[in-house]
């Protein structure tokens, strides 16, 4: 009983030390948001005279309404089809089992794991190419294409374990492919395709490289690109650069935290599965 | 998984093929919205980028076919090989230090794990994974300054000789480097194997602990074998992510000091955004990409089984 | 059940469709338009910013509120135009210049390293609003620098490609206060004199030099260049820069300099942390009075007349021999315009402007620090004695006398700073890397990078 009580404290204390570590970063650049503009603070000290007007001009200098509105741009271009197209895929390759499913799942599956940087650069000379280059659809278009290996396999998952005997009944009442696919498993796949909208809302909101190489104005980029160009713009005033950075994670801690255990979820299965 | 298996007797294949046939070409038009994004927007860069990998182009004028001439330089230019072994030694901050560390505390968290603490936990060292690399990479750089929290910190701890720029020196830019991303991906490798952790049958536990297995034994003979799946999921996804390492790098040190940090990740954007050699990029991009899939590979296909 | 694919066969189905996607295209860069070179349009009158209203984009480094300073004036004095401006730092626009100039094309922005620029004929050749403002009667040396032969090799002489808003003047800022505590009335005369110096404040518990080397910018490039001009002539290290034929940076007079800029790291001259230092650091520890010397430009003279007042001064490198001839970095802060940029006229005409209005010319030197462009007897505004910006442009006479200035060894090529000084500066000052080896390296990346382009 001791030595349970024991191991029961040292878990408690593992998990404190790891928290504070968790958090220390986000506490730090709270506090040097705090400083007056243009100082470089040492390490944690509270200021003397708290600067709170510091995130009213990082808000201002960053632009943030239209950088929110950006972002919620390129989600909202980015997420509803790629939760369509990779449903309607997953669907005929797990349960329909079309003819050359295999081969084409394969081909997908080998883009699981792609890195970005591998094709970023002849992906820069086509979205140039097609007059795309400084605008959302130089980000949505791709990420689209980027993201799909991912959503067809998690929905190829969820549809290969339904039964076929859903869809057998369903045809003897006269169901065509599409009202099968609209009425019975779209409405069954409802907690897949949530799961799938959460991770795919989180990748393009932190996209940054194809933010920072296709799109030159900050302003129609992701908030991750958006704070890369903060950063190279104000990054020589540590204190403005820390408001900004903590500006512009709130909105996905917001929404983490209001979801989060549907996120947590889903990250553990989106790896789990990827 | 109960699902009627096809093709167990003669009349039921032909039926299921004849039922096949009618739905498999429908089924196609199902597919083809999503492989033709996949097509026009990763397989044929994919395809570009292997067929700039064997012409000299500048990105503007005309190019020059040169063959696996870049793909010579990768090798040999100390600059540019160098930068793929630094990718493969962030595989120890990056894989290692989350996957033993996250195994240890989830052994841990597991004997309170209905604790108000744990649940907040949970949430709390999930954090990392939410935000932009780009912040994390800000964070951090500022907290590894040498006027910053590590620093002062060491000092506290009577440490003050050891203190420097940790980002700014040659022998510890890249281990801090790999320690932000350790940072970024313990949440995650800590939550997936305590949620492995949570399908082991407690019986096992119990009938060890009647033989008088320590903790230790315990841990060795019975969680680890059991969380096989769960750690090789974290040893994938935490490998590519050393390979293919750019937000934190790009923004903390810019692959600096000297080259102790260049990664390939950031090697191509500089080769072929800023030098303007796109074949150099396009042939490190090609290795980078053979390189992901090698390691990922061998790894997918040991999980495949679990994967139904 | 089993669902195990047989690879060969979807292998060879990939392996094929890969080669139907890559055969239907050419060779890169085959079928897409070049761009041509622009040749120098002749202009009838003197072009104008118009009175319709005219958006202008620009884009200015981070840092350098002059470009700014001066946009708001100019819209003050031409209602009509507006600016839409985006703001990167310096090592950021480098990375960005032959992307964004091709393919995104700014009507105003600040340049790195042109000659590259101007061979894949992304810059706007300037030599018609040249004539058509006067520019070619201005003193020669302002536009030496920026004026180009036919693919941009070699530099110094052809076409005019960029302008200056001011020209800049690089040397040695030094805190007053901390000087005097280590006995130091006047400027060093010589190299012996400053070495001097630099022992007795090191003694004294005073940081000696603080200097940039952070990150990709290696800001000892600054001193190394001082040092060469210090042991040898300037002539040669332009040559290089300007990409004559044969050019070398490997001569012994140079390696004297960077062997006495090794001897100052292992002193302990620089602060200690100096690899992990961006240059915003070390402005403010400077200002901060954390150092008693700085080789910096005078693009900073009136931001320290402004957080520092009367406490900085300036002096130019001392000569290695007392009464030798002083040289320093010297070079306009370079603006250019795209070769597509939409509204070129309007920008060339705020050009022309910023060198000749008086208000402009003002704004340049209490904003920018620096002297400004423009025709010899322009004017120049009232400064008092006792700043930091009377020096700098003392400064500038006396190198003018001397013929000593230089363009920054970091300009010779587009990837020699971030990707040769920068990395080999930061390994000398980790004792990773010998002065011979470090310009044997240098040399060898910029023949290539030269012969490659």
């Amino acid at each position: 009983m001791i030595t349970a009580r024991r191991e029961a404290w040292i878990g408690r204390l593992l998990l404190v030390a790891m928290m504070a570590v968790t958090i220390l970063p986000f506490l730090s650049l709270f506090v040097t948001a705090l400083h007056p503009s243009g100082t470089y603070p040492p390490g944690l000290a509270w200021p003397g005279d708290p600067q709170w007007g510091n995130f009213l001009r990082a808000f201002e200098a960053a632009n943030m309404g239209a950088l929110l509105q950006s972002s919620v741009l390129i989600v909202l271009g980015v997420v509803p089809i790629s939760i369509v197209l990779g449903t309607m895929a997953g669907f005929a390759i797990g349960h329909l089992r079309v003819i050359g499913g295999r081969v084409v799942f394969l081909v997908f599956v080998l883009g699981l794991t792609l890195p970005f940087e591998g094709i970023i650069t002849p992906l820069y000379y086509q979205i140039r190419d097609m007059g795309l280059l400084n605008t959302r659809l130089a980000i949505i278009l791709p990420l689209i294409g980027l993201f799909m290996p991912f959503s067809v396999f998690w929905m190829r998952a969820h549809f290969v374990n339904m039964p076929q005997e859903l869809s057998e009944s369903a045809r003897i009442d006269g169901a065509n492919v599409w009202q099968l696919f609209r009425r019975i498993h779209v409405p069954l796949a409802m907690p897949a395709i949530s799961s799938l909208g959460i991770l795919l809302f989180l990748w393009t909101w932190n996209q940054f490289l194809l933010a920072i190489v296709l799109v030159d104005d900050a302003t129609k980029r992701t908030m991750s690109g958006a704070l890369g160009a903060f950063q190279g713009q104000w990054g020589t005033d540590i204190p403005l650069l820390c408001a900004g950075s903590l500006l512009i994670l709130t909105p996905t801690l917001a929404i983490f935290l209001i979801f989060q255990r549907r996120f947590v979820a889903a990250l553990l299965q989106g790896s789990l599965k990827g | 998984m109960a699902r009627p298996i096809p093709g167990r007797s003669p009349r039921g294949r032909a039926a299921e093929a004849a039922a096949r046939s009618t739905r498999g070409w429908a089924g196609w038009l199902f597919v083809l919205p999503a492989l033709a994004f996949y097509v026009v927007f990763v397989l044929r860069p994919i395809a570009l980028t292997a067929q700039y990998s064997l012409y000299e182009w500048d990105g503007i004028g005309p190019s020059t076919w040169v063959g696996l001439a870049n793909y010579g330089r990768v090798f040999t230019d100390p600059e540019l090989f160098d930068s793929l072994v630094n990718a493969v030694k962030l595989i120890v901050f990056f894989s290692a230090i989350p996957v033993v560390l996250g195994l240890a505390i989830a052994a841990t968290i597991r004997r309170i794990a209905a604790s108000r603490l744990a649940l907040v936990a949970r949430t709390v060292i999930f954090l990392p994974q939410v935000i932009p690399l780009v912040a994390a990479g800000i964070a951090w750089s500022w907290l590894l300054s040498s006027t910053g929290v590590v620093n002062q910190f060491l000092t506290l701890l009577g440490l003050g000789r050891v203190t420097r720029a940790w980002l700014g020196d040659f022998a510890t830019a890249l281990p801090a480097v790999g320690m932000i991303g350790a940072w970024v991906l313990l949440g995650l490798c800590t939550l997936l194997l305590l949620a492995g952790m949570s399908k082991i049958d407690v019986a096992l536990y119990e009938a060890a602990r009647l033989d008088g297995a320590g903790a230790w034994r315990e841990f060795v003979s019975i969680t680890v074998p059991s969380l096989r799946q769960e750690i090789a999921v974290c040893v994938t996804v935490t490998v590519i992510a050393a390979l293919a390492s750019f937000d934190i790098i790009y923004i903390s040190t810019q692959g600096g000091p000297g080259n102790a940090t260049m990664v390939p990740g950031l090697q191509i954007y500089y080769l072929a955004f800023s030098e303007r050699q796109i074949g150099m990029a396009s042939a490190l991009a090609m290795v980078l990409m053979l390189l992901v899939i090698a390691c990922a590979l061998p790894i997918q296909w040991f999980t495949k089984d679990g994967n139904r | 059940m089993a669902r195990r694919v047989r690879p060969s066969r979807s292998g060879a189905a990939l392996v094929i469709a890969m080669g139907l996607l890559a055969a239907a295209c050419g060779a890169p860069g085959s079928n897409s338009p070049q761009p041509e070179a622009s040749t120098a349009s002749s202009l009838s009158a003197a072009p104008a910013c118009g009175t319709a209203p005219i958006t202008l984009n620009a884009y200015f480094e981070t840092g350098f509120p002059v470009a700014k300073a001066l946009t708001t004036e100019f819209t003050k004095q031409h209602p009509n135009v507006t600016w839409n401006i985006r703001e990167d730092q310096f090592a950021v626009i480098t990375q960005n210049a032959p992307r964004v100039l091709a393919d995104n094309p700014p009507d105003l922005m600040r340049l790195p390293q042109v000659s590259e620029l101007v061979k894949d004929n992304l810059l706007k050749n300037m030599d018609g609003y040249a004539k058509a403002f006067g520019w070619d009667k201005w003193p020669a040396s302002q536009l030496e620098q920026l004026r180009m032969g036919p693919g941009g090799r070699p530099r110094g002489e052809g076409s005019l490609y960029a302008m200056g808003i001011n020209f800049s003047m690089t040397g040695v800022f030094y805190n007053k206060k901390l000087a005097e505590k280590i006995g130091l009335s006047s400027p060093p005369a010589t190299l012996a004199g400053l070495d001097d110096a630099l022992a007795k404040a090191k003694d004294a518990g005073i940081t000696p030099i603080v200097q940039f080397n952070g990150g990709a910018t290696g800001g000892l490039a600054f001193p190394l260049q001082n040092l060469m001009a210090s042991y040898g002539p300037a002539g040669p290290i332009n040559d290089w820069i300007f990409q004559k034929p044969g050019a070398t940076i490997d001569t012994p007079s140079n390696l004297q300099a960077a062997q006495h800029l090794e001897r100052w790291i292992k002193a302990g001259y620089f602060q200690k942390d100096v690899n992990a230092v961006d240059y915003a650091t070390m402005m403010s520890r400077f200002i901060d009075g954390q150092g008693l010397f700085m080789f910096d430009g005078d693009w900073e003279s009136g931001n320290l007349d402004k957080q520092m007042p009367g406490e900085a001064g300036f002096f130019l490198m001392p000569p290695a021999q007392a009464g030798g001839k002083r040289a320093a970095m010297s070079a306009p802060l370079t603006f250019g315009v795209s070769a597509r940029a939409k509204n070129a006229d309007c920008a060339a005409f705020f050009l022309d402007w910023v060198a000749t209005d008086r208000q402009a010319r003002e704004i340049g030197v209490d904003i920018g620090g620096s002297h400004p462009m423009g025709p010899a007897d322009g004017h120049m505004p009232e400064i008092a004695a006792d700043k930091v910006t009377a020096s700098t442009l003392a400064a500038g006479a006396d190198i003018a006398k001397d013929n000593g200035s230089m363009d920054f060894i970091a300009n010779a090529t587009g990837a020699i700073y971030a990707k040769s000084w920068t990395p080999q500066l930061q390994k000398m000052v980790a004792g990773q890397q010998t002065p011979q080896e470090l310009l044997k390296q240098v040399q060898a990346d910029y023949t290539r990078q030269v012969e490659g382009n």
